[in-house]
Order: structure tokens, then sequence, then C-alpha cells
């Protein structure tokens, strides 16, 4: 007989990560408990208005079930959570029954006397939403006059706490540029940081959010900064933030995190419905926040019946990215961070390619100095109207130099 | 380690069991920590009232083997989870 217990971050976590997506036991939920925000953040892809949210005791109901079924990680989200007047009898609630437990906030309404809540109650980790360093740029995008100098002023009643915070900076046109003072920000914080350039349709699928994404060519030189690809997000003293693996996290990454990635998925796209969901605040149950397919409603149905019997999760899992129709066969697979959602939601099928993805990765590859990088997509639209692989291998390659001038 | 303290898991960690291996999240340090199945039996019958001689008796009876034996595997384990603050003593203040 022997007895162990092992806690070699990274193995661990990719041991359980991989073999509860083999397997579909629900590992992490993303719970948005509100839509109502404080701030209106252009490029935001939700509708703040309050549709009827769930209540208290639906909310503690569904944490029960939560458990029951399995789920260790849970990361609070909305909107703004702190708008919730019941959020900490919401977080009590998680304590008791164990989770691990996240927050994602633009920290507006955090207070000392809040953060030494959070600290007895557990919680391990809050991601604060910072898009500049400079109040003009950050303010415009919030439309809150005066934001910056609040969230920022909530950072430090945090760490006071021994509460791990992390700056999350989404990039668009309006802040491409800041990501230099955001980490100055985050380093004279102590704090760590990370960059997202995915900006995604309303969740309705209306592309209002998307006239603010930054274009993969004025993207290009983002990419190119040693500053960022050297991967070094988080000042030394907080190099304890990393939960998943210990490898570098990129600085730069596209991603919904539940907070809890591995690298271990075995031929599938992430996480979404083979380890993870989304719970809307009203009750519906999603395999991400960017994947608006749902599967069904806590308020009528179980979440155990919902993730075990929905026919589109089931769809969902039988899908491998080797076996995707047109992505299956593309060279430059490896550079791609195909979404699921933004597949359905900007392309029309959740197993398709889609342009930016395949931009994206084109310009990935020719950086990485792969030789006239051509996604499969590509290749097909080609083909389709008759056009040579080269000429738009050089329309591509245009555009590189166009911007490294 | 003394074998008649009662430990009781810490109030703060996160923990599931999965597949009958005990994964634990520490939010202080943010390890995730695993444990197999007899540690996951341990742990199960860590409720702050069972000395760590009573865990043992528990784990000779479920897996029969020698109570010497399970008393060694029981007392190894619980002082790797004190070591790691994933056990605290029963009472004892966060």
């Amino acid at each position: 007989m022997s007895t162990a217990v092992q806690a070699a971050a990274a193995s661990v976590m990719d041991r359980v990560a991989a073999r509860t997506a083999r397997k579909h036991h629900p590992l992490n939920v993303h719970f948005d408990l509100t839509y109502r925000c404080n701030e209106r953040c252009i490029h935001c892809y939700l509708d703040h208005e309050d549709h009827g949210e769930l209540t208290t005791a639906e909310i503690l109901h569904v944490l029960e079930e939560l458990a029951a079924a399995g789920v260790l990680t849970l990361t609070f989200s909305g909107g703004e959570i702190f708008l919730r007047p019941d959020l900490f009898e919401i977080l009590a609630a998680a304590r008791r029954l164990h989770f691990d437990i996240s927050l994602k906030t633009n920290a507006l309404l955090v207070t000392a006397e809040r953060a030494a809540r959070l600290r007895e109650l557990g919680v391990r980790s809050i991601q604060i939403s910072v898009y500049s360093s400079d109040p003009a740029v950050h303010d415009a995008i919030t439309k809150v006059p005066g934001s910056l100098a609040r969230t920022v002023a909530a950072v430090p009643l945090l760490v006071a706490q021994g509460l791990k915070v992390q700056l999350a900076c989404p990039l668009m046109q309006q802040n491409l540029l800041a990501y230099r003072g955001v980490m100055a920000l985050a380093g004279k914080l102590g704090v760590p940081y990370s960059f997202d350039p995915t900006i995604t349709p309303m969740m309705d699928g209306s592309g209002g959010p998307l006239t603010h994404r930054v274009s993969t060519a004025a993207l290009l030189p983002v990419l190119q900064d040693p500053v960022l690809s050297a991967c070094h997000p988080r000042p030394a003293a907080r190099a304890d933030v990393a939960l998943p693996s210990g490898k570098p996290v990129p600085a730069l990454a596209s991603a919904v995190s539940s907070g809890l990635e591995s690298f271990s998925y075995e031929d599938i796209p992430c996480s979404a419905g083979h380890n993870s969901c989304y719970i809307s605040p009203y009750g519906d149950v999603l395999p991400c926040v960017q994947l608006p397919q749902t599967a069904g409603n806590l308020r009528h149905q179980r979440f155990g019946d919902i993730w075990y019997r929905a026919a589109s999760l089931e769809e969902l899992r039988s899908a491998r990215d080797s076996e995707l129709p047109v992505c299956g066969g593309c060279e430059i697979r490896s550079y791609c961070e195909r979404c699921p959602g933004l597949a359905l939601m900007e392309g029309g099928d959740v197993l398709g390619a889609y342009e930016r993805a395949c931009e994206m990765a084109e310009q990935k590859a020719h950086l990485a100095g792969v030789a006239h990088p051509f996604s499969a997509l590509h290749a097909e639209q080609a083909a389709a109207v008759g056009n040579g692989r080269a000429s738009r291998n050089e329309h591509s390659c245009d555009q590189v130099q166009l911007v490294l001038k | 380690m003394s074998t008649t303290i009662p430990w009781q898991k810490n109030p703060l960690l996160a923990w599931r069991e999965i597949d009958g291996e005990t994964v634990i999240i520490s939010p202080n340090d943010s390890v995730m920590h695993e444990l197999n199945e007899t540690g996951s039996f341990i742990w199960r019958q860590i409720d702050g009232r069972c000395s760590a001689a009573e865990i043992a008796g528990m784990l000779a009876a479920e897996y029969e083997v020698p109570p010497e034996d399970a008393l060694a595997d029981t007392e190894a384990l619980l002082q790797q989870l004190v070591s790691r603050q994933l056990l605290v003593l029963a009472g004892a203040a966060r």
C-alpha cells in the first residue's frame, strides 16, 4: 500500500485537466452573477439590463449542484460582481462547499473592508480590468471619469490582504499601444498582467464591439515586441501566482480563462464542454461565454442533467481538431488559436474556419520564420476564385512589410 | 507526530474527489495537490475529531493491511499534509 500526495503544480494540473476533459467531468465553471455594470466599456459584449437574474436562493442551490457534480474551480464574473448585494453570501456558500474561487472585477467598489472579507473567504485570485496607465485612455474606454484612479487604488487594498491580483488588459484600437504603460503600472503595483487582443461580438451575435478590434496587420508590431514575447508577465516577487503550470504564461494570449488552463488537451480545441462551462446570470448553461449555444437552464433543469444529456454538448465533445473540415488539414494549425465560439459567431460554423484566426495564424507563422504561411481557409478561397497560391502569399507579405516600415 | 492529536482540513482549501483521487488547491500558494486512492481514504476521515491512530485503524480495516503499516502510512501522509499547511490542529484559528 502506498499513500501519496503530489504537488508538482505543472504535472498535477495537466494530469487532472487531461483526465477530466477526457472523461467529461465538469471541473471549471465560469459563473456570471450579473450583466449589470457600473462601467460602459465600449468593447463590451453584454446587454447590461437586468432581465431576471437568478435570486440568491437560486444561486446557492446551483452552487450545491455544482459541488455535487464535482466542479472544483469557480470564476465569478459579470457585469460587475460587486453590484450584487448578496456577493459575500454567495462567496461564503462557495467557501463552505470547498470551491476554488476566482473573481473578475473592475474593482471600483472594492474597499479595505471588502478586501479583508475576500481574504477571509479564501478567494484565491482576482483579475482586474485595466486598459491603460493613462486615465484619459482608460476612462474613455470605460466611459466613467475617474475610473482608472479608483481601480488602481483598489489593488494595494487587495494585495495587502495577501490576495493574488492580476491586471487584465484587452487590447483594442483605442489602447493598442498602452501595453507598455500597463506593464509599468503592474510592476509598480507588484502584480502580474496579461493582454488579450480578442474582441468578441455581442452575445446576440451582433458585431458592434468588433469595430474596436485591432486589425491583424496593426497588431503585428505588438506581436513582435520582445518585451511581450519574452513572456515575463510577473514581477519576481509575485511569481507564486502561477497556479496552472509553472510554465511561463504568455503575456499576450487569447483565452477566456477559467483560471485553470492547461496545455495538455489532446486533439480538442479547448476545455469548453469537456471539463468546463459557463453559467449566465439567468441560469443558462453554455459551453463557454464565447460559445452561445445554450445547453439548458438551471431554473428548470438540474446541472447534472444538462451537463451529461444536452445534445449540443455531446455534439461539441465529438469534434476533434484533426477532423475539422477545413482546419484539420491546415499547414499552419500549430500557430492558430482557433476558438469554436468565434468560429460560430464570426464564421457561422462551430467546426469551421474564420478569417480572424487564419490571419492571426499566418502572421504568427510568418514571425516564426515560416516561408509563405497560408491557412487552409485562404487556400480554399484562392482556389475558389481561381487565384494562385502565390498571389495570396504576396498580399500577405505586403501587409507585413507595410507595417514594418 | 502524535497519534492522538486530531487534525482538521484547512478551512480555506478547495478540494474535490475526482475518480477516487482527491485534488486540493491551496489559495495561499495556488499549488494543486493530488492524493491517490488510499490518500483520499485518509483525507475523507480527517474530520477534526479522529486521531491518526483512529484513522489508521480504519485504513487497516478497509484495505486489510497490518495495523502497524497502516499507522506508518497514515502518520507519513498526515505529516506531509501538515507541512504543506493543508491540515491544521482541530479547533485552531485560520
